[in-house]
C-alpha cells in the first residue's frame, strides 16, 4: 500500500509537471518537461551513471573520514571530558566557515582531483556527525558504566562491549544526516573545479543550456542520496534490534 | 566473615552512618532494613569496596573490601536489572566472565541458568523476558564469577507481588545450592523475614543499628508466612522501625 501511494504520487506529480509545461508553453532551455528529462536520462545514462559513481565515491570517502574522526573524538571526550569545551569550540569554528569559501583553498592544497572533493565532503558532514555521536556517548546509562567499573573492565573492553553498542542508535542517526551532506559536499567541490562527477555535468550542461540534462543529473543525484539513506536505514533496522528501548 | 567495627561515614558535614558494628558469618543471608535514604546503600557500597573513604574497620576475612572487589569476589545486583539490551540472556550472564577473560564463559552461564531451571530463555533477548526474570538474570550475572559474597540492593522493589514471591523462592534455592553470603537491602519487612537468617534494622539519619534480629525457621517456604512466629517477627520489626 505504501509503495502504491508513492508510485501514484510520483505519477500525479509528473503528469502535473507535463501539463504545466504544455499549457504555459515554457521553452525547454528554461524548464524542460518530464518527457525531455527522461529522454536526456536515457540518452546520457552511461555518462550520468559513470559520473554518478565518481560523486558517490567522493561522498563515501568524505563520509567515512568525517565519521571516523568524529567517533575517535567522541571516544576521546568520553574518557577525558575536560577537553569537551575545547574540542567543541574548534568544531563550531570549523562549522561557521562557509564551505564555498574554503573549497578553492582545498583545491589549491589537495589538487583539483579526487582528494579535494573528499575533504569538502568530510568538512561539510563532520559537525553534525560529531554532535550526534557525542550525544550518544553522553547518553550511556550511568548504571552500566558503574557495572563495568565494578567488574574492573579495561578501556578497550568498555569501548567494545559498552560504548560502541550504546551509541549505535546515535551513530546511525549521524550516518543518516551526514550521508546526504557528504553528497552535497562532493557536489560543491565539483562545482568549483572538476572534470568529472555529477557536479561537473550539472555545471557544463548549464553553460550549454542543456537544462534537460541538468535536471537528469539532479534527479540522479537525488536518487543516489535517497538510496544511500535507505541503505543506512536498512542496516540500522537489521543491527539495532534493541533500539525499542521502551520495550526493555 | 564480614566484620564491621565502629564504622562511620559522612558526606561533607552530613553524617550518614554512625558507629556501625556488625558481623556477618560465611553463608549467612542478612537483610538490612531502614527508612528511605538512611544510608543503607552507602553501607552496602562500603561492604562492596565501592566506597572506601570512611572511618572504622571493615574487613572481609581480614582483607579490605577494595582488595576483595579487585579479586572480583563480590557480586552486585542493583534495584534496576542493568542488563545490556544488545546482548541476549546468556551473554548478559557471561559478561563478567568475558571481562575476566574466561574462555568457558558460556558453559558456566548455562550452568547458572540450569540452577534456576531457566535454560530455555538462554538465547532470548532481554526485552522479551519479564521484569522479574530480568532481575533474576541480573542475580545470576552477579553469581557468574563465583563470588564469596553477593550484595543485593533492593533487587525486587520494582517487581509485582506475584513475580516477587516466585523470585524469593528462586533466591532461597540459589542460597541453598551455592551457600554464598548474601547481604540484601530491602524496604519490605515480609521479604526480610522470609529470606534472611539475620535482619539488621537501622535508624534514620544518621543510620545506627537499633537491633539485629536472628530469624530461625526450620524450613523456608510459603507456609511459614502464616505462622505466629513469622507474624511476630514482622510486628517486632515494624515496631522498631516506627521507633
Amino acid at each position: 500500500m505504501k509503495y502504491i501511494k508513492i508510485i501514484l504520487g510520483t505519477f500525479i506529480f509528473l503528469l502535473a509537471w507535463q501539463v504545466f509545461i504544455l499549457i504555459l508553453k515554457i521553452p525547454n532551455y528554461l524548464f524542460p518537461s518530464p518527457v525531455e528529462v527522461f529522454n536526456s536520462l536515457i540518452l546520457n545514462y552511461k555518462t550520468i551513471s559513470l559520473n554518478g559513481l565518481i560523486t558517490l565515491a567522493e561522498a563515501f570517502f568524505g563520509f567515512l573520514l568525517a565519521n571516523s574522526i568524529s567517533i575517535i573524538i567522541a571516544l576521546f571526550i568520553s574518557f577525558k571530558n575536560r577537553y569537551e569545551n575545547l574540542v567543541m569550540s574548534m568544531a563550531v569554528t570549523l562549522k561557521t566557515i562557509p564551505i564555498i569559501a574554503i573549497t578553492p583553498l582545498l583545491v589549491l592544497w589537495f589538487g583539483s582531483g579526487f582528494y579535494s572533493k573528499i575533504i569538502t565532503a568530510a568538512l561539510i558532514c563532520f559537525f553534525p556527525a560529531l554532535v550526534n555521536i557525542l550525544r550518544g556517548t553522553k547518553s550511556i546509562d550511568k548504571n552500566l558504566i558503574e557495572l563495568f567499573n565494578i567488574y574492573s573492565a579495561n578501556t578497550s573492553q568498555k569501548i567494545k562491549l559498552l560504548i560502541i553498542p550504546s551509541i549505535m542508535p546515535y551513530l546511525f542517526s549521524a550516518f543518516k544526516v551526514s550521508s546526504s551532506l557528504a553528497i552535497i559536499g562532493a557536489l560543491v567541490g565539483e562545482f568549483i573545479t572538476a572534470n568529472k562527477g555529477i557536479g561537473f555535468l550539472i555545471i557544463s550542461n548549464y553553460y550549454s543550456l542543456n537544462i534537460a540534462a541538468v535536471f537528469a543529473n539532479i534527479i540522479t543525484i537525488s536518487v543516489i542520496g535517497v538510496g544511500v539513506y535507505n541503505l543506512i536505514n536498512f542496516f540500522e533496522k537489521k543491527i539495532i534490534k534493541w533500539n525499542t528501548i521502551e520495550n526493555y | 566473615m564480614i566484620k564491621i567495627e565502629s564504622l562511620s561515614k559522612s558526606y561533607e558535614d552530613f553524617l550518614v552512618l554512625d558507629n556501625i558494628n556488625l558481623e556477618i558469618n560465611d553463608g549467612e543471608f542478612v537483610s538490612i532494613l531502614g527508612s528511605f535514604g538512611c544510608g543503607k546503600t552507602t553501607l552496602m557500597k562500603i561492604i562492596g569496596g565501592i566506597i572506601n573513604d570512611y572511618t572504622g574497620v571493615v574487613e572481609i576475612d581480614g582483607i579490605s573490601p577494595v582488595k576483595i572487589l579487585k579479586k572480583r569476589k563480590i557480586g552486585f545486583c542493583f534495584q534496576k536489572a542493568n542488563l545490556l539490551p544488545w546482548r541476549n540472556v546468556i551473554k548478559n550472564i557471561s559478561l563478567p566472565l568475558e571481562l575476566n577473560g574466561d574462555k568457558k564463559s558460556l558453559d558456566k552461564s548455562i550452568e547458572l541458568l540450569n540452577l534456576v531451571e531457566l535454560s530455555s530463555i538462554a538465547t532470548k533477548n532481554v526485552w522479551e523476558i519479564s521484569g522479574g526474570t530480568q532481575q533474576l538474570v541480573s542475580i545470576l550475572r552477579s553469581l557468574s564469577l563465583n563470588p564469596d559474597i553477593l550484595l543485593l540492593d533492593e533487587p525486587f522493589s520494582s517487581i509485582d507481588e506475584i513475580s516477587r514471591d516466585k523470585l524469593h523462592n528462586k533466591l532461597i534455592e540459589i542460597h541453598k545450592k551455592t551457600k554464598k553470603t548474601i547481604v540484601m537491602i530491602t524496604h519490605s519487612i515480609n521479604e526480610a523475614v522470609f529470606l534472611s537468617d539475620k535482619v539488621v534494622i537501622l535508624t534514620k539519619n544518621p543510620a545506627k543499628i537499633i537491633e539485629i534480629l536472628k530469624i530461625n525457621f526450620f524450613k523456608r517456604d510459603e507456609s511459614i508466612k502464616k505462622t505466629k512466629n513469622f507474624v511476630a517477627f514482622v510486628n517486632q520489626i515494624r515496631f522498631l522501625l516506627k521507633g
